[in-house]
């Protein structure tokens, strides 16, 4: 029998590709239940502590030291200790080594990365498994809500441990949020280490917009600078900017903002989602959006800094990003965070029960790695590569406030400076007289704004809650419904004009058609008559 | 040494294999999600809630019109491109049309960055036309696509119908109306679909033209953003229905130039 005729005869080949198929098409259908083969250490728990770890990790693109600084790039700070930080090996590779030489266990890191939070999510959904990842506080919520997550251990909060920097240096304004932030009675500090954070706000153009422009939401809707503004191209940062403007005047009322609990209203009132207060956002939304130079996710830094749009709403670590971009070409721009409200964001560290479940020395090494990146000379290092604000205050060690003042104090020889107090984060003491920087006068509004922001901020600053399921899927119905063409905004005239094209076009097409195309039917008769017209002729 | 051989039907297992794995199965797959609920049961809400909110319809409508304004630039753009290219026995022809294809090799995402810097350049702003600006940037991408399946077919008329048409009299407007246009359909129909059909879904020149608008290929990403596979899917299949249908309509018209029907390259 000869090769070709043995393998069509076979029938078991058809059947293996028909059950391969069959078995890719339910590992489609049903995400979750195929996926991936577990690796070897991971996942059945009986794992001994001899054996090497392996930790999957995800994070956000660039969002981790690299390592592979420039001699020059080493960072002298004006500590107690005189520390120097110079970041020539990456993050994940230093950890697997301080790993090691701390618990003598080996721990190899799979380290992978996320664009969006919804990307991570998809990934998840579609059976790729990590240990360890760092979405926003509203996707961590989600899965927290969805019961997806690992409980930290009760050892990671122990101050007495000398390794466990997370508690011992976070900061204790962030600490209280993530302590009294509840989803489903569970705290987010339950699950969840904070890794960056920050406000949301405006970077304007100041030769073009004033301070005080720049610090209303409705700065994004101002016909005024109609087509020079951009927005979030996502929901949810585009919805509390839409809330900062339906609740403009409650907001900004001297008595609202002189209230003891100021913070608690603001937090209820940017947090609505019943139906008026949707369908009001919906129209202030379309507004924005006829307004806008356009709906941005990644574009907006690069527009800002070619000087294409005068304002971007911002994260204030895109901010800095952006801030520090257009110095570079001696262009200056400012940070501005609207008076109304703000959205204080983080990304933090969050364990999945798919990875980590029944397995301690797993669990531990993914404890490890959040501690790890939050010893002070490692924020330093993230810090400086990232450009984001930890959330890590440093604790006993003032690494990281020497490295803010690094970063932003002024020259001996500097102009106008300020006396700027950053103690609402390094200390919960706003006016610490230890924690003041001085800067030069114009960090006010720039970046050191932008990463330390000052009490008065922090007491505007609120958590934009996760939607639950309902009220998720009517907020995204109206992003939607902001987003598409609608009929309804045609005019009669609008039709009349578009009926009136159609029309054109059509007795065209039927005239040319009638005129020129070839007809095959010719009547016999016609024929014989241009025929004979021909020979005349 | 025995020749190894294979049957014809052994040849098909690659391309078999591949059709299956990433085409059919994956239309299975949206064919289960476009008919069912978050919990997987059978439903048919999807498709009347397509057809019954005003939002897809509006966008349905407005990808329509963009797809259609692009496809008549092209038209206009490159028949005249096409026929002097195959027509006039230019001694260059060839390397002429190299040039208008050469841009298909540049990843065009970096293309549409240059013209948007072009085009800031001349219009300032470019938020204040994002319809016009959408249709220059998809006519700058698609327009290969036009020109290509014309300039073949155009390659190919018979000189001799000219000659007999010129011969019987008539003048050199009506040997074009009358004999080139008609018998150079198959192309301007291929060339119809495939800037036609793109031109609808491709929503990241939309986006990166800022184009805050969505068209049919930016619904189907944004139900897709916020989980709802279910939605999105069934209006990629809608559309796949949509697709099928202009291709059917399309491909009737020139049947009958079986020949002429492959005018791709």
């Amino acid at each position: 029998m000869t090769a070709e005729n043995r393998n069509r005869k076979n029938p078991s080949g058809r059947l293996c590709a028909c059950l391969c198929g069959a078995a890719l098409l339910t590992a489609l259908v049903h995400p979750g239940s195929g996926g991936e083969v577990r690796a070897a250490s991971g996942g059945d728990g009986a794992s001994s502590p001899d054996e090497k770890v392996v930790l999957r990790i995800a994070n956000w693109e660039e969002y981790i030291d690299e390592g592979g600084w420039d001699e020059e790039e080493i960072i002298e700070l004006d500590d107690r200790a005189g520390t120097s930080i110079l970041g020539e090996n990456s993050m994940v590779e230093d950890f697997e080594q301080w790993y090691l030489d701390t618990y003598g266990v080996e721990v190899e890191v799979e380290y992978s990365t996320f664009g969006t939070n919804e990307d991570l999510y998809n990934q998840m959904t579609l059976g790729n498994e990590f240990d360890l990842v760092c979405p926003s506080e509203y996707m961590f919520m989600k899965l927290i809500a969805e019961d997806r997550l690992q409980p930290l251990s009760e050892q990671f909060y122990d101050e007495d441990i000398e390794e466990n920097y997370y508690v011992r240096g976070v900061s204790d304004y962030i600490r209280n949020i993530f302590d009294t932030n509840t989803i489903n009675g569970q705290s987010w500090s339950t699950y969840a280490a904070g890794y960056m954070w920050g406000t949301t706000g405006i970077v304007y153009n100041p030769d073009e917009i004033t301070k005080e422009e720049a610090s209303r939401w409705a700065l994004l809707a101002d016909p005024q600078y109609r087509g020079q503004v951009t927005i979030k191209d996502n929901v949810r940062d585009s919805y509390f900017a839409a809330l900062g403007i339906l609740f403009e005047d409650e907001l900004m009322d001297p008595d609202f903002i002189r209230s003891e609990d100021r913070l608690e209203r603001i937090a209820e009132l940017m947090n609505r989602t019943d139906d008026e207060t949707v369908e009001k956002a919906e129209d202030i939304l379309k507004e924005m959006k006829a307004n806008a130079y356009s709906f941005e996710s990644d574009s907006g830094k690069a527009d800002m800094v070619t000087g294409k749009v005068l304002a971007n709403y911002q994260w204030s670590g895109d901010a800095v990003y952006t801030l520090d971009q257009a110095e570079i070409d001696d262009y200056y721009l400012a940070y501005a965070v609207p008076e109304e409200s703000t959205n204080v964001w983080f990304d933090g560290w969050v364990m999945l029960k798919d990875g980590i479940e029944g397995n301690a020395a797993k669990q531990q090494a993914a404890e490890a790695f959040m501690n790890f990146v939050s010893r002070p000379d490692n924020v330093v290092r993230n810090m400086y590569y990232i450009g984001y604000t930890s959330v890590i205050a440093g604790g006993d060690s003032d690494v990281i406030f020497a490295y803010a003042d690094w970063c932003y104090g002024a020259e001996d020889d500097a102009g106008e400076t300020i006396e700027y107090p950053t103690g609402a984060f390094f200390t919960g003491d706003a006016a610490d007289p230890d924690y003041i920087i001085t800067a030069e006068a114009d960090q006010a509004d720039r970046q050191l704004y932008a990463q330390y922001p000052p009490q008065e901020v922090l007491d505007r600053a609120v958590v934009m809650q996760y939607f639950d399921q309902e009220n998720n899927q009517k907020i995204n119905q109206m992003w939607v419904n902001v987003r598409c063409f609608d009929l309804t905004s045609l005019t009669a005239s609008d039709w009349g004009v578009i009926l009136a094209a159609a029309a054109v076009i059509l007795i065209a097409g039927i005239w040319f058609m009638r005129r020129f195309w070839p007809r095959k039917m010719i009547r016999r008769k016609d024929q014989r008559k241009e025929h004979e017209k021909n020979i005349r002729g | 040494m025995r020749t190894i051989r294979f049957s014809r039907k052994q040849l098909c297992i690659p391309y078999a294999l591949f059709l299956f794995c990433f085409v059919v199965l994956p239309l299975a797959v949206i064919v289960y999600y476009a008919f069912t609920d978050g919990s997987g049961h059978f439903t048919l809400a999807n498709l009347i809630s397509f057809f019954t909110n005003g939002n897809t319809i509006g966008t349905l409508c407005y990808s329509i019109v963009t797809a259609a304004a692009v496809t008549a630039v092209c038209l206009v753009i490159a028949y005249p491109t096409a026929y002097v290219l195959a027509r006039s026995g230019l001694k260059r022809g060839p390397v002429l049309l190299m040039l208008f294809i050469l841009p298909m090799w540049i990843n065009f995402t970096l293309r549409i960055t240059a013209l948007k810097e072009i085009l800031t350049v001349i219009e300032g702003n470019l938020s204040l036309h994002p319809f016009l600006n959408t249709v220059i940037a998809m006519t700058y991408d698609f327009l290969p696509f036009m020109i290509l399946p014309l300039y073949t077919t155009l390659l190919e008329l018979d000189e001799s119908l000219l000659e007999a048409a010129r011969d019987l009299g008539a003048g050199e407007a009506e040997v074009f109306l009358r004999v080139t246009l008609p018998l150079s359909m198959p192309g301007v129909v291929s060339g119809i679909t495939m800037t036609f059909l793109p031109a609808m879904t491709n929503y990241v020149i939309l986006d990166m033209m800022y184009n805050s608008t969505y068209i049919m290929g930016s619904l189907i990403g944004s139900y897709f953003n916020i989980y709802d596979w279910n939605n999105g899917s069934m209006i990629s299949l809608i559309l796949f229905g949509l697709i099928c249908l202009v291709s059917w309509v399309t491909g009737r018209g020139g049947a009958n130039d079986a020949e002429n029907r492959g005018a791709i390259l």
